[in-house]
């Protein structure tokens, strides 16, 4: 697994001071993507245990975060690896809040085949979903590139076994 | 007397401008071309002023010959050779002949209870929050011709809450004519006999209306007869009524909630109009606007928290196209138990105050609870709660006892480059003993401004062996002495000046005391109560040039930097102490000086790696703004400088990403920078405009919104300098600062 950005405090990827992780590697390839060169999954530099005890280390001396978000790339794409950094992040920081991005829709992972989607979903606490879909670009949205991406609230969806969004 | 310089419009030349008698006038025959061809510098120096209008440039002109009259013939010759060496800046240079003063907390209070004048005609006290708020716009106005520096508010929640109440007063008694009487005229008809209706009044009067139409011997149009007698009657209520009276709200639902809306509504178009009277009355030289600002956020009555519920909403609106105020700078005080927890009674405006922030970058936010704060604030008087002029300026404590807020100001202030002295004794010193001794030679003997190499020094363990601190100190002693000795010369001039000469702040006693002066009676006597400041810039490259590092880079130099700034303070006490007024210490407010200090320095010393190699040297005791360090780092290693910067001092924290959409980010930093004990904090967040579609928020090379490019369509970009807000950076900000924003590294 790659990493091709880290922002260590952020406004734009969710509310509060988060930081940001971006895994490298996405093969959604939509069409009008901001971040192209985060496609490759050899893009950045290798996201080592001793990068990501580094990085968590950072985020719990910060006081002023209320969160990490975990962007991309689509961290689905590494979900077993992404999943072992976000139990690290938990045991270090309780009651962080975790928000990853995923180019998949809530649905789409919910019913996947894929056992480790699932895993890192329950991890997180928000998803925001879907591809980005430039006929429904809209900059006012908040956190998103296009209409049809969701802010998907991960526990309450569980619970309800649908979609069930913040904002 | 001519002193027409010969320049291509007139080719021959003047034997004016030749001959030996009027040589030294040449240089300001050209300074004149400048100003008038628009090539000067000066222009931008001060990004309130359009330096390129014709009022710009009368007022350039007047000021540049005050300067230069002044160095002439009035700076004692240490200081104009410690000018010369750039070793200290005087700021407002061309004030300081004329003995004018610096800024102010006009006692707005005071002016608007007993009226005032000004010069040309007097107004009498306000009758409602409409007029109170024109004629603060006024005050505001009078009061900026007779300094050069800022005006302030330092309660204006507390100043203009009567006025609320008189507004209210006035809706009541109409709203109790129009629903009350009504009320009373149909249940008297209505229900004949069931008058407990004058029981819920406890009125005999009403009682004996009622008792009178139920008994059918009045007709309808008497009713009038009986709503007079009812008015007098009310008229004791309205007296003593005020928007918080819930008995009044249970009594008269009607007439109480139509005054409150009234009152409301008024108030709301009071503030609108108040921003944009101080938006846009350019009724000081130059064509600027009044370098206004407004205190706000403690008075817990709700006709004070309707003053700063509107201020703040017509504050988010905009002007009228909705574009950002760049005036009055506002700032929210916070104070636990008042406004900062869930529960307190102006918590609701602090949020909103925040949002506000984050749309428009104002409010700053002062801190009442900081301990230099907390020392002088009393319970139960407002004027003694910590509150800002515009920049950072600070006045609280006084000697001579006026230890309030209103009334007085900063008499003047001089800055120390703290660069210089760091390159003499730090790096400099050992670059003489390891490059060619003669070019160092001449470098310090300062015969020549020649460069003293064109290649970078890049800071290595040979340029930097041991500093001689000792020697630092030494000429850091001289420096704050040629700044006090500035200082007092200059209060000397400004103390002998007559009362008339500042006509409306004295006249007025906008300047406590001044209205007992006479016309030509001098003013020395008020003015004492007033602050003699040393500020210092540069403390990160002065580090550097010591230590090799910052003081954010390295915790060893940071106990240095720390020292350094508790000395500085201590000098300024001392200096209280010897001379018996008020000096005190400076986080100067470098705009201008920025770029002034670091230009000449490098004309000296050439390019020096993080110290002399950017366009500006770092404010004051800041991290520089091309450091990376996290927001609550930033805030830790900052508070502690706060502390001794009894002059004023900011903090900023800068974001990069659409702030207006992320509220509780800004929260959270501000609740910390305030828990570190940060006396006055903000965060810079960037604001672009389309000017084709009107978007705002965050714009690239195209407006996100309707596509429109930077190369065709004008972006304008507003940003923050030095504590208050420039229309747009790239037109309005001076070289240095452009540089500045640009090297600004965001916490995104």
């Amino acid at each position: 697994m790659n990493i091709c950005g880290y922002i260590p405090e952020s406004i734009n990827e969710g509310p509060g001071l988060r930081a940001v992780v971006f895994i490298s590697g996405c093969t959604h390839r939509c069409p009008g993507c901001f971040s192209p060169h985060t496609w490759s999954f050899r893009a950045g530099e290798p996201f080592t245990p001793e990068l990501q005890q580094q990085i968590i280390e950072e985020m719990a001396e910060n006081p002023l975060l209320s969160g990490l978000t975990i962007a991309g790339g689509d961290p689905f794409f590494s979900a077993a690896e992404v999943s072992e950094f976000v139990q690290r992040v938990r045991e270090a920081i309780p009651n962080f809040s975790i928000w990853i991005y995923s180019g998949y829709t809530w649905e789409e992972l919910i019913h996947s085949a894929i056992p480790e989607y699932l895993k890192l979903l329950q991890l997180c606490d928000v998803l925001i979903d879907g591809r980005f879909v430039q006929q429904q670009r809209d900059v006012s949205l908040l956190y998103r590139g296009s209409r049809n991406q969701r802010i998907v609230d991960i526990n309450r969806s569980m619970d309800q076994g649908k979609a069930v969004c913040l904002l | 007397m001519t002193i027409l310089r010969p320049s291509s419009t007139y080719p021959s030349a003047s034997p004016a401008a030749t001959s030996d008698s009027y040589a030294h006038l040449l240089p300001l025959a050209e300074l004149g071309d400048h100003i008038i061809h628009g090539e000067h510098e000066s222009a931008r120096e001060n990004a309130n002023l359009n330096g390129d209008s014709f009022s710009g440039k009368m007022s350039r002109l007047g000021s540049e010959y005050a300067r230069w009259y002044t160095r002439q013939n009035v700076l004692p010759a240490p200081v104009l050779q410690a000018v010369q060496q750039n070793r200290i800046y005087i700021h407002d240079l061309d004030h300081y002949a004329l003995g004018t003063t610096n800024c102010i907390f006009i006692p707005f209070e005071k002016l608007l209870r007993d009226g005032f004048s000004s010069g040309n005609g007097s107004l009498r006290t306000p009758n409602s929050i409409m007029t109170a708020m024109a004629q603060v716009a006024i005050i505001f106005q009078c009061q900026q011709n007779a300094q050069y520096g800022g005006v302030a508010a330092n309660k204006l929640d507390y100043d203009l809450a009567p006025y609320v109440t008189r507004s209210f007063r006035k809706h009541l008694r109409k709203g109790l004519r129009y629903f009350e009487s009504a009320a009373i005229h149909t249940s008297a008809n209505a229900a004949a006999g069931e008058v407990d209706f004058a029981a819920s009044t406890g009125s005999s009067a009403v009682s004996s209306v009622s008792a009178a139409q139920s008994s059918g011997l009045i007709e309808q149009p008497e009713s009038t007869l009986f709503q007079d007698t009812l008015r007098n009657d009310w008229e004791e209520l309205i007296l003593t009524a005020s928007m918080g009276d819930e008995q009044l709200a249970v009594r008269y639902p009607h007439a109480y909630a139509y005054a409150v809306e009234e009152t409301r509504t008024e108030t709301y178009q009071a503030a609108e109009s108040l921003i944009h009277n101080l938006n846009t009355m350019s009724s000081r030289g130059g064509g600027q606007i009044p370098f206004t600002s407004i205190n706000y956020g403690t008075c817990t009555s709700p006709e004070g928290r309707l003053v700063v519920q509107s201020l703040l909403a017509a504050t988010v609106r905009g002007l009228g196209h909705g574009e950002t105020p760049i005036f009055p700078i506002q700032i929210f005080k916070c104070k636990q138990g008042i406004n900062q927890q869930p529960g307190e009674p102006n918590y609701d405006l602090f949020l909103q105050a925040v949002e506000c922030s984050s749309r428009r970058l104002y409010p700053n936010f002062a801190n009442l609870d900081a301990p230099l704060n907390a020392e002088y604030m009393i319970p139960g008087e407002p004027d003694t709660e910590f509150a800002t002029m515009g920049c950072r300026t600070r006045v609280v404590a006084d000697r001579f006892g006026r230890n309030h807020l209103s009334g007085k100001g900063n008499l003047s202030f001089n800055t120390i480059n703290l660069v210089k002295l760091g390159i003499d004794h730090g790096i400099h010193r050992h670059q003489l003993a390891s490059v060619n001794r003669q070019q160092a030679q001449r470098i310090d003997s300062r015969l020549e401004n020649s460069k003293f190499t064109d290649a970078p020094i890049h800071l290595t363990d040979s340029t930097l062996a041991l500093p001689d601190e000792k020697e630092f100190y030494r000429a850091l002693d001289e420096c704050i002495a040629i700044a006090a000795e500035a200082l007092l010369h200059r209060y000397r001039i400004q103390a002998v000046q007559p009362a008339k000469a500042s006509d409306f702040m004295m006249r007025e006693g906008v300047w406590e005391g001044g209205d007992h002066l006479q016309p030509d009676e001098p003013v020395g006597d008020c003015l004492k109560h007033g602050t003699l400041s040393i500020g210092f810039i540069g403390l990160a490259e002065c580090m550097k040039a010591l230590y090799g590092a910052h003081h954010g880079e390295d915790e060893q130099v940071y106990e240095h930097a720390l020292e350094l700034i508790t000395y500085m303070r201590r000098a300024c006490d001392a200096l209280s102490e010897r001379h018996n007024l008020n000096f005190s210490l400076m986080a100067t407010p470098a705009e201008g000086l920025s770029g002034k200090f670091v230009q000449m320095d490098r004309q000296i010393y050439g390019s020096i790696e993080g110290v002399t190699d950017r366009e500006y040297y770092t404010n004051s005791f800041h991290i520089p703004v091309y450091y990376p360090v996290t927001a609550a780092r930033k805030i830790r290693m900052e508070a502690p400088f706060h502390h001794h910067c009894n002059a004023g001092s900011i903090s900023y924290i800068e974001l990069d990403g659409n702030a207006r959409q992320n509220p509780e980010a800004m929260t959270s930093i501000i609740r910390y920078a305030l828990s570190q004990n940060i006396s006055y904090f903000s965060i810079n967040h960037p604001i672009d405009r389309c000017t084709s579609c009107g978007y705002e928020g965050i714009i690239g090379s195209h407006c996100p919104d309707c596509g429109a490019s930077e190369q065709e369509v004008h972006i304008a970009r507003l940003r923050r300098v030095t504590g208050y807000l420039t229309g747009d950076y790239q037109t309005r900000f001076n070289p240095a600062k452009q540089a500045e924003v640009r090297d600004r590294l965001k916490h995104s």
